[in-house]
């Protein structure tokens, strides 16, 4: 690998300086991190067991991604065991392939928001194949038509304020729509109705994976996700392979802990999908697709998992739960939002960066953004060593990867 | 596979400083250690007093800053703020002009922070001893940019300087340079047997024989990030200013959830840098103390950077806090 990476810096570096000045972004963020910290001190006064239980969810995590490769293969047998279709892609070709074998040409898909989707660039590729996709959650419609990425993995479309949403809603419906939040919600809400039971497909990814039941459990509060993996007659699940736990029951362990820091206190929907729809209800003859889909396919995605699991430093960084919550108390992030960022934002998101999604030169402006002050740590529930990696991805732009140059256990 | 990437160049000339002339700028032995003339300290005893040059090179990193910035060559967006003397031959700026440009009273400010720490721990019953001119920068850099190889390297060099003083403690004032040797030097280095303290540590163990510090406002504490989170102190400052009788107020984010200055960002993003800065600024100031203080020669170089022109808030290291009380 080699590179110059200074016109890389240099784009970066204009492009962070800008997002520094867009007052839409410092008032959007600012808002945002009260919010979350307000939210996130109250829910954990309400439910005081959060942090037990997030050191219980760090050991599950720390075990599963220990134990990766035999969950891997039980998950797969337990989708197929529900008469659905398990997958495994070795890298972001071969997941894109497989999820455009199964949908074909001119199709319509509804898409629930998803890192990975964006880590496959999932929408784009579909719509070359020819198929018209729609991103159901809002922040991603929004920025699906602005033409934007997300500034946030949550709130992606956390810098757009309701004035520029409203405009560029007028421009897509033909019509005059106001600066109002809930007549925004209100005209989304009818155009996708429509697309949900009109689309052939739905696309969702999970925020965990239970390996004995074969359940992809996710979360929301939209209810666009309902609709996307229950109305087209297929869903597909597209998913990591890091998000696998042994059991159903640790599965809802780790749910809680997401939802908790994720500032969702309690989120209005959560869905457990183990297979196809079905009935016995006529002669108790089982048939498929009765309300919901007829076809389930899940995609197991490793595109460069595998390689950070069996890392010492690294494989902590599959504990990421995908919260959010390290980026509101990141002090750049609070000034440029997910312009530190390349899918993957912030400190946590320069090491997927550079493991997933674009390799060490992508990742490496974002690797010298890091402060390394690591309040990160603090705040993320499976407390993930950011700084300590970013250092060491930083030794390996400098000096390569060869492992006598790491720390050691002990030199003296 | 080794990975060759071209980075921008302000880290290699920061690594060469580093390596070539013992101090990240490439400031002169002399200058970093003129502030120790009056002390005439011993170069050889139990406990090395340490500045590794930190709080001298504080008052050159914002006018570089601004200078390179300006300079902005080939418009290429990031700062290259160069070390003074490779800038001579790679840029054609005049090196003695950019140190010219600062100003005097700002070297004697942060050259007198450590005066002012030798006398206190001095005051307080330590006796020092002091590496001078042949002190070397602990290299806190070299590892935080990457250059880990460098470091196992210019860490022996190090290692030999701090040997030569027969120490058996060795006194920070740094964070960084506490951080780097007790954290990191016995990953990399071979032979490091010295034990780390801080500044804060030392005069912690002796706060019942600090004299009062006659203030009238209060101060509000800015924690480092190195010194809070990493080395975990961070009650023993607010113990150190009830000794002195000093009112704390603390800011909405402090401790282990204290927010970073934005220092580590001014190499490269200066203008991140800065706004991080003043948003911190912006932090303490709520707290309605009159002066901020901290404990980092970085905190201290970019806190100050962040007051705005006519503040009515001060900025302080503890140290020049503390020395309030003995120069009554």
């Amino acid at each position: 690998m080699s590179g110059d990476l200074q016109k890389e810096f240099g784009d970066y570096t204009k492009n962070l300086n800008r997002a520094s000045k867009d007052t839409n972004i410092e008032t959007a963020i600012s808002r945002a991190v009260k919010a979350y910290r307000a939210t996130v001190s109250d829910a954990m006064e309400r439910y005081p067991h959060t942090p037990d239980l997030a050191a219980e969810v760090r050991q599950i995590k720390t075990d599963s991604i220990a134990n990766n490769d035999a969950l891997l293969q039980q998950a797969m047998e337990s989708v197929e065991r529900n008469k659905g279709k398990a997958f495994y892609a070795r890298d972001k070709q071969q997941a894109l392939e497989i999820v455009a074998e199964i949908i074909g040409k001119e199709k319509i898909v509804v898409k629930g928001k998803s890192m990975l989707g964006e880590e496959l660039h999932l929408r784009e590729y579909l719509e070359e194949k020819g198929n018209e996709v729609w991103e159901s959650d809002l922040g991603e419609f929004i920025l699906q038509l602005k033409h934007d990425r997300p500034m946030h993995i949550l709130s992606p479309a956390i810098h757009v304020p309701r004035e520029q949403v409203a405009e560029i809603f007028s421009k897509f419906f033909g019509r005059e729509v106001p600066p109002d939040i809930a007549q925004e919600v209100a005209i989304v809400k009818d155009f996708l109705r429509d697309k949900y039971f009109k689309a052939h497909v739905g696309i969702s990814s999970a925020n965990v994976v239970a390996a004995d039941t074969g359940a992809m459990v996710i979360i929301e509060n939209e209810g666009n996700i309902r609709l996307s993996t229950a109305a087209p007659p297929v869903h597909i699940v597209v998913v990591g392979i890091e998000k696998i736990v042994p059991t159903f029951q640790e599965s809802m362990k780790v749910a809680e802990v997401t939802w908790r820091y994720a500032q969702y206190g309690v989120p209005s929907y959560v869905s457990m999908i183990s297979g196809p729809s079905k009935t016995g209800d006529i002669e108790k003859v089982t048939t498929y697709g009765a309300h919901g889909p007829r076809e389930f396919y899940v995609v197991f995605v490793d595109n460069g998992r595998t390689t950070m699991a069996q890392d010492e430093l690294f494989s902590q960084a599959l504990h990421c739960l995908r919260c959010g919550g390290c980026m509101y108390e990141c002090p750049v992030f609070q000034v440029t939002a997910g312009n530190f960022g390349h899918t993957y934002l912030g400190g946590i998101g320069s090491v997927w960066t550079a493991f997933v999604a674009g390799g060490l030169e992508k990742a490496a402006p974002l690797l010298y953004t890091c402060l390394r002050c690591g309040r990160c740590v603090e705040r993320c529930p499976m407390q993930i060593d950011v700084p300590a990696m970013v250092g060491e991805l930083r030794n390996r732009i400098v000096n390569g990867e060869e492992k006598e140059i790491g720390l050691d256990s002990q030199a003296s | 596979m080794a990975v060759e990437m071209k980075l921008p160049p302000v880290l290699d000339i920061i690594r060469g400083n580093i390596v070539k002339h013992g101090n990240p700028l490439a400031l002169k032995g002399a200058e970093v250690a003129s502030w120790a003339k009056r002390l005439s300290l011993p170069a050889q005893g139990e406990i090395l007093f340490y500045t590794g040059g930190e709080y001298q090179l504080v008052p050159f990193i914002d006018s570089l800053v601004k200078t390179m910035t300006h300079m902005d060559q080939g418009g290429k967006g990031f700062s290259l703020m160069m070390g003074v003397r490779n800038i001579l031959d790679k840029a054609g700026i005049n090196a003695e002009k950019i140190y010219a440009s600062v100003l005097a009273k700002d070297k004697e400010r942060f050259n007198n922070v450590c005066y002012k720490a030798a006398v206190i721990l001095q005051e307080l019953g330590y006796d020092l001893c002091y590496g001078g001119e042949q002190e070397l920068y602990s290299g806190a850099l070299l590892y935080e940019l990457g250059y880990w190889q460098d470091l196992r390297e210019y860490g022996q060099k190090v290692v030999q300087s701090l040997k030569q003083s027969g120490a058996k403690t060795i006194v920070c004032l740094s964070p960084h340079a506490a951080e780097v040797f007790k954290l990191v030097y016995p990953k990399l280095v071979k032979g490091f047997q010295i034990e780390v303290r801080t500044f804060v540590e030392m005069v912690w163990e002796k706060r019942d024989k600090l004299p009062a510090v006659k203030f009238d406002d209060s101060v509000v504490i800015h924690d480092s990030c190195r010194l809070a989170r990493e080395l975990g102190i961070d009650q023993e400052l607010r113990d150190i200013m009830e000794s002195v009788g000093a009112a704390v107020r603390e800011p909405m984010r402090s401790r282990k959830w204290t927010t970073c200055c934005g220092g580590p960002g001014k190499l490269l993003f200066p203008e991140i840098s800065h706004k991080i800065a003043d948003r911190r600024i912006g932090e303490l100031e709520e707290t309605g103390a009159g002066v901020i203080l901290t404990s980092c020669p970085y905190c201290l170089a970019a806190l100050q950077g962040g007051t705005k022109e006519g503040s009515e808030t001060g900025v302080e290291d503890l140290i020049e806090f503390l020395y309030r009380g003995f120069a009554v």
